[in-house]
């Protein structure tokens, strides 16, 4: 079930007048956000429920044993019991038809004929974020940064908790368990902010799907491409991407608000960061800072000499989260490169003036070589290949090679593509900085908001799914 | 922990109820009206299809035996209802015949046609004693089904029935939802559609022919389209020509109704549209938009027509399944196109257990009785198409079939 489509709304309604006006009490509450999360992910598939529910089962009575173990290696069993689940069942379903392939690749390119034959999974939509959601538990258990929470069908509901089970924002149990075990009532005010980002958020997902188009013919034809008409697709994957999975991440904190449940914020003007290391402070930022508590400090973080190597490693697996496809793992070492030669530069005398000069020039230039190199990773994510990848590249760098000459309308196409990414940037901008200010002011607020409304379901009724859905 | 359950409580719950199916509401309003003041709604999608569809109980209703035309606009161009019931009268075989031609369809959409057809010939208790299909082989490609992929929904919900949906949303919600919301609260226009529909300008320009204009012709064309614009409204004042009118059965005006003069300009007019400039063009528009020379089939178009076949062979005593003339001077299969439409076609036989009629390659129909590619003309072409059915038709098997 997609957000921005009529079945969801109707869902949507009926949740919310068994929510509002016949189950009065926390417990059955409680009951009915689980069986409606159940519901929401069934309409996708309801044979991957039992896994859902499964993962949160397990998890919730490893985190018990591991708060009522003593101290030693029973906690670390448990915790590690946990962790393999996860990972098991991430890699059964979502990695090992890639592992297959990788090793007949590479046994056939050591002259090998393998017959191995892959297992051909269906991939369970959502379940990087629930599995990496469920994980944080028993680890912040087992690190003694919360308690563990009684009450399986709490934990199950926070887990499956609709607005952000399928694409998050990850979030962490500290942050939502405490949230179901006071149940909060939405407040007016909330509610408010919350239309507001429901209606930001479907109207960048409706330019997400519009973008799809300049962004097929760049990446998805079978013959050569001109070098604006590459330009356009990677600069309309840029805003497909981030209309697509933000403007989900904001439709489900918005419907989150309206149930009176906090999720923090995913994404924070991705596009105007100054520095590789910038992008990630505001990009997906429920992801970059879980890798970071839950993969970069383990691994040593700035400790012991092995800085680079830790960033590199967490951006190589953050990279492999978002897909079973050497195309993810190239994007996440790029990234990983990235920010480490951001640091490194950063510590060399040489660049000091650079890097705290802030001169407008100076940011202009850094926003501009930042966002060249998140363009650049955006081939690497999108392409079909690393060869497909490879080649795309070639072409946008091919300034006046024998390439083909633009379609009639080409330059009026790149000019629409760059406008809905700057419109996507600035309209979350102003709901960062006047969202709450433009919601006291009935009079524009609510006549806004409708004609946003109008405009989407005009343009934007989806059949495309949420990119992210497939992580 | 119980929570408190106080009026102020439900008051908020009720407001954010409100809100959403208010705004939603307005939302909505605020499309239709957009819509019905751009012109963008279901008729300016369907017009022609609704009116046939509207006029399905008067055609019911008539007293003589009945036989219908259904197909793409090339039966619409290529069938004169009107001058065929003359011929057959002439014969001593009175029937009322109808075009259900329409443009712009793929089997598809006329599946979901045909069925409503049948389902009032099956109310009315009425048979049909001829229905003529065409089998119009570009338009089940592969491309052409892509080309009008955002319209199908806009296509099914417009012309399917709550019937037809209610299963579809126990086996898709999503798409089930969907179908009853565009045709319901969306007044038959999917967004998609009206997207493509006002983003088509921006849609990578096809290939265009090399060969150069001829300026004469072009203005000549433009100032005897002027001019027979103006002699068809003098000759039919209350019509509108791109309406699916009843008195001429679906069909267009007919050559006897016209006086000689309009005549040979409408002939004058047709030479100036049979350039090579106009005909190189429109041939490669066909192959942009349907695989017209390759003919790569889709399976389920296909499908979908032998479904068409099935649901008239429902409701009538003899069915023709045809292929329409195709001007052979442009249009030229590739072997492997053959070979493609050669198995298509022994599909469709060997699921209906008709034999095609397979009229491509009619001599007696030239490259001059076209006013492009695929279309024949309607004072030349299309009279000795009508013609050609009524020889091959009437005597001996509509005889017997009327009898």
């Amino acid at each position: 079930m997609i957000f921005n489509t009529p079945l969801f709304f109707a869902f949507f309604i009926v949740f919310l007048l068994f929510y509002g006006f016949v189950f009065l009490q926390r417990r059955p509450r409680v009951y009915l956000i689980l069986v409606a999360s159940l519901v929401f992910y069934g309409a996708w598939n309801y044979a991957f429920i039992p896994l859902l529910v499964g993962s949160a089962v397990v998890d919730y009575f490893l985190a018990q044993g591991i708060a009522a173990a003593p101290a030693g290696r029973r906690r670390k069993i448990l915790l590690g019991i946990s962790i393999a689940v996860n990972l098991g069942i991430l890699a059964v379903f979502k990695y090992a038809d890639f592992a297959i392939g990788s090793v007949a690749d590479l046994l056939r390119l050591l002259g090998y004929e393998p017959s191995l034959s892959s297992l051909e999974l269906i991939l369970p939509v959502g379940i990087s974020f629930y599995t990496f959601q469920s994980m944080s538990y028993t680890i912040d258990v087992y690190r003694g940064d919360m308690q563990p929470r009684r009450g399986l069908v709490e934990f199950t509901a926070a887990l499956a908790f609709f607005p952000q089970l399928v694409a998050g924002p990850i979030l962490r149990a500290r942050q939502i368990l405490p949230q179901f075990h006071r149940l909060p009532l939405p407040t007016w005010t909330n509610a408010k902010y919350g239309f507001l980002l429901i209606t930001v958020g479907l109207m960048k997902k409706t330019v997400a799907d519009l973008l799809a188009g300049p962004v097929a013919t760049a990446f998805d034809s079978s013959g050569p491409v001109s070098l604006m008409e590459s330009w356009t697709g990677v600069l309309a994957f840029a805003g497909q991407i981030y209309g697509d999975f933000s403007g989900y991440s904001d439709m489900a904190i918005g419907l989150a608000l309206l149930l009176g449940f906090q999720i923090p914020l995913n994404f924070r003007l991705p596009y105007f960061a100054l520095s590789p290391v910038d992008f990630w402070r505001r990009w997906h930022i429920s992801l970059s800072s879980w890798l970071r508590d839950y993969l970069y400090i383990p691994l040593g973080g700035n400790r012991g000499g092995n800085r680079y190597r830790n960033i590199f490693i967490t951006m190589l697996l953050g990279g492999l989260w978002h897909g079973a496809a050497w195309t993810f793992v190239a994007w996440g070492a790029f990234h990983g490169a990235l920010i480490g030669a951001t640091h490194k530069l950063s510590e060399l005398r040489l660049f000091a003036p650079f890097v705290q000069s802030r001169s407008l020039w100076m940011r202009l230039f850094k926003w501009a070589f930042t966002f060249y190199l998140i363009l650049i990773g955006w081939v690497l994510f999108r392409a079909a290949s690393l060869e497909g990848a490879w080649q795309m590249l070639v072409t946008l760098h091919s300034i006046g090679a024998a390439l083909p000459s633009p379609s009639q309308g080409a330059a009026l196409v790149f000019g629409l593509v760059a406008a809905a990414l700057l419109a996507m940037h600035l309209m979350d901008y102003g709901v960062l900085e006047y969202g709450e200010r433009l919601a006291q002011k009935p009079w524009g607020f609510w006549p806004a908001l409708v004609t946003v409304q109008a405009l989407c379901l005009m343009i934007g009724e989806p059949s495309s799914e949420f990119i992210y859905f497939q992580f | 922990m119980n929570l408190s359950t106080s009026s102020s409580e439900r008051a908020l719950f009720a407001r954010i109820v409100l809100v959403i199916l208010l705004g939603m509401g307005a939302a909505l309003g605020l499309v239709r009206l957009f819509h019905t003041g751009t012109g963008i709604t279901a008729d300016a999608f369907l017009g022609r299809v609704l009116q046939a569809k509207a006029a399905l109980p008067r055609i019911t209703a008539e007293p003589q035996e009945l036989v219908m035309f259904f197909g793409s606009s090339r039966v619409e161009a290529g069938f004169s209802p009107r001058q065929f019931d003359r011929e057959m009268a002439a014969r001593g075989l009175p029937v009322k015949s109808f075009n259900f031609g329409f443009g712009g369809l793929n089997p598809l959409f006329q599946d979901t046609l045909s069925r409503r057809i049948r389902e009032q010939f099956e109310r009315d208790e009425r048979r049909l004693k001829i229905a003529l299909i065409e089998f119009n082989p570009f338009q089940a490609t592969v491309t052409r089904r892509n080309r009008a992929r955002e319209a199908e929904e806009t296509m099914q919900a417009i012309l399917g029935t709550p019937q037809e949906f209610f299963p579809v949303l126990i086996r898709d919600p999503e798409r089930g939802v969907r179908l009853f919301n565009i045709r319901y609260l969306r007044g038959g226009i999917s967004a998609e559609a009206f997207t493509s529909f006002v983003a088509a300008g921006l849609a990578p320009p096809r290939p265009r022919t090399g060969i150069p204009e001829d300026e004469a012709a072009k203005a000549r064309r433009r100032e005897l389209n002027r001019i027979l614009d103006q002699r068809f409204q003098e000759d039919y004042p209350d019509y509108r020509a791109k309406q699916w009118h009843y008195g001429w059965q679906g069909g267009g005006t007919i050559a006897e109704e016209r006086s000689a003069e309009t005549l040979a300009l409408f002939d004058e007019f047709y030479a100036t549209l049979r350039t090579e400039h106009k005909l190189d063009d429109d041939r490669l528009h066909r192959i942009n938009t349907a695989d017209i020379i390759e003919l790569n089939f889709d399976p389920e178009l296909v499908e979908a027509f032998i479904r068409i076949v099935k649901n008239f062979q429902a409701i009538s005593d003899r069915v023709e399944v045809l292929m329409l003339p195709k001007n052979s001077r442009w249009i030229q299969n590739t072997p492997e196109a053959t070979e493609r439409l050669a198995a298509a076609v022994a599909r469709i036989e060997e699921e209906t257990g008709l034999r095609l009629r397979n009229d491509r390659e009619l001599p007696a129909i030239t490259p001059e009785m076209f006013v492009d590619t695929t279309h024949l003309a309607r004072y030349t072409g299309g009279v000795a198409y009508t013609r050609h059915l009524v020889e091959e038709l009437a005597p001996p098997e509509m005889e017997a079939a009327i009898d």
